[in-house]
């Protein structure tokens, strides 16, 4: 029996309208459906510019969708349609039931590591006290040094940074996590932890759609491909059958 | 409600959002007579706030928004936009002409601009709080920080002058004013220093709905981010409904999780503070937002 499915996609539409360039009009995802169920990892491939994080935002509601539907599992049975939703209520659900972790670190300025993986803990509802131990241990399951803990954010490495990314998105792990790149910027060793604890959390049942530029993370960590051309879906492949021509079009 | 995937039924959740402590709606001020035709003669479109018809200034119009507690909505434009009006209407310190401002209170709604001005008085002293951008409109500068500070506490009932002036002692303690400074004249101050003794009168007395304008306008970069860096504590720490006006989109984006963009007295778009920065749709907003990642 197919379970149900933690995110459901429907005909998911974005385009964006540049009011400086006289109002041009530039569709980045056209009719975009796909389901994605518990302990499933999507991994999006195409090439740059195909729509991919553009993907994610809008499920992220980052960006504000033009159509279609993206019906998130709240509770067993339960879903709610981001799209639908008003500000407030995307306000209240994002930081609880979607962890997004981007290639770049967005962080507010002037806050130190554990402050703000500690921040996105409290977000998905656990207690001051749990939320600073489990912060401590995100922090330790990415290896970052724990004299850079207090430090500010902004001063870290782009690697230390993506690390602390990487924590928050996936301390107390929320029932869907959006992986943009996120291990663009580690080292050889960072990157084998990172991938280990990606692993982890597809076998604790977090689903997750994820954008990699390399093949051998896709193979390792995704359960299905999907292909991305021009803003749509245009196959679906086992990562196993990747060629290396889609994977370096990923790049 | 309920939807479907193939065969299998499934319910549509009603997601639960805080309930709002500040609820405008339709808020406007004009200045100089209106009438309909005054109103559309005026706003984005036609590009000026200031109607070609009778000169009147319609300043704000139309503006709805709600804050609940532990949320932040910011409210950005350039200057001339409205945004400062909306919360002089809501301070009270402009009449507004048109438009409902209501605050939950623990025992019920009240409407701001109808209650009797003693009442009003009674709002602005324990319930609704202002931060403004220029330190004397918000403070006396010939009085003490702690004088200053006893002025609201004094006017919400306290009396006992030990109990004011630990709490004053508190309040100053949290805004990082260092007590020994407490018994001098804020004239002698800093701006960043007269800002967080602003800040610490404005919560004397715990309100639940703080409106800031512009609040580290005009500071030295790292004294306004020290600024900066207090007030975001603070609206962690209290479950507290803020109003951020701001020019700057590193300020809004900071303190604020939903914002409104103002233009020619009008909001001209609303949304998640990182929608309006990551794609932002009225062209307005694109000018702001490419202006301010330049």
């Amino acid at each position: 029996m197919r379970r149900d499915p933690v995110l459901d996609v429907r005909l998911l539409g974005k385009s964006f309208v540049l009011h400086a360039v006289s109002g041009r009009e530039v569709v980045a995802l056209r009719d975009f459906t796909f389901s994605l169920a518990t302990g499933e990892h999507v991994a999006l491939a195409g090439m740059s510019g195909a729509g991919k994080s553009t993907l994610l935002k809008c499920i992220y509601r980052t960006y504000r969708p033009t159509s279609g539907e993206v019906w998130l599992q709240i509770h067993a049975g339960e879903y709610v349609d981001m799209c639908a939703l008003t500000d407030a209520e995307v306000a209240a659900i994002r930081g609880h039931e979607i962890g997004y972790v981007s290639q770049f670190l967005r962080s507010e300025p002037r806050r130190g590591a554990l402050d703000i993986v500690m921040k996105s803990a409290l977000q998905r509802g656990m207690s001051e006290h749990d939320a600073r131990e489990a912060a401590r241990l995100a922090l330790t399951r990415v290896g970052l040094e724990p004299h850079l803990w207090d430090v500010y954010a902004s001063v870290l490495s782009g690697g230390e940074k993506q690390r602390v990314n990487l924590a928050a998105g996936t301390v107390h792990p929320p029932r869907l996590l959006l992986l943009d790149e996120p291990l663009s910027a580690l080292d050889p060793e960072n990157r084998e932890r990172a991938l280990e604890l990606i692993g982890s959390l597809t076998r604790r049942g977090v689903a997750i759609v994820s954008i990699f530029h390399d093949l051998e993370a896709i193979q390792r960590l995704a359960t299905r491909v999907l292909v991305v051309e021009k803003g749509r879906l245009v196959a679906e492949r086992d990562p196993q059958d990747l060629d290396e021509r889609l994977a370096a079009a990923a790049r | 409600m309920s939807g479907a995937f193939g065969e299998r039924r499934f319910e549509v959740a009603r997601l639960r959002v805080p309930e709002w402590l500040l609820e405008v709606r339709g808020l406007g001020k004009s200045y100089g007579p209106h009438d309909d035709a005054v109103i559309a003669s005026t706003g984005p479109q036609a590009g000026t706030a200031k109607s070609p018809l009778n000169g009147s200034v319609v300043a704000a119009w139309d503006v709805s928004f709600a804050v609940a507690a532990g949320e932040a909505l910011g409210i950005v434009g350039e200057s001339g936009s409205g945004k400062t009006t909306v919360l002089r209407c809501l301070a009270g310190d402009t009449a507004p002409t048109a438009g409902q401002a209501n605050i939950r209170l623990p025992d019920g709604i009240v409407s701001l601009f109808e209650v009797a001005p003693a009442e009003r008085r009674r709002l602005r002293i324990d319930t609704v709080s202002v931060v403004y951008q220029d330190p004397a409109e918000g403070l006396k500068l010939n009085v003490t920080a702690g004088g200053n500070i006893a002025e609201p506490l004094t006017a919400a009932g306290w009396r006992n002058f030990g109990k004011i002036r630990s709490r004053a002692e508190e309040l100053l303690a949290r805004t990082e004013v260092p007590l020994n400074r407490m018994d001098d004249l804020v004239r002698s101050f800093s701006g960043g220093m007269k800002q967080r003794v602003q800040i610490a009168k404005a919560l004397a007395n715990s309100p639940s709905v703080v409106l800031f304008d512009e609040p580290t306008t005009g500071l030295d970069a790292s004294v306004a981010a020290g600024v900066l860096d207090l007030i975001r504590s603070l609206l962690e720490e209290h479950r507290i409904a803020a109003v951020v006006v701001s020019h700057d989109f590193s300020v809004i984006e900071m303190l604020t999780q939903r914002c409104l963009v103002m233009q020619h007295g009008r909001v001209v778009e609303s949304a998640l503070t990182d929608q309006l920065l990551e794609d932002p749709h009225h062209p307005y907003t694109q000018r702001l937002v490419a202006a301010a990642r330049a």
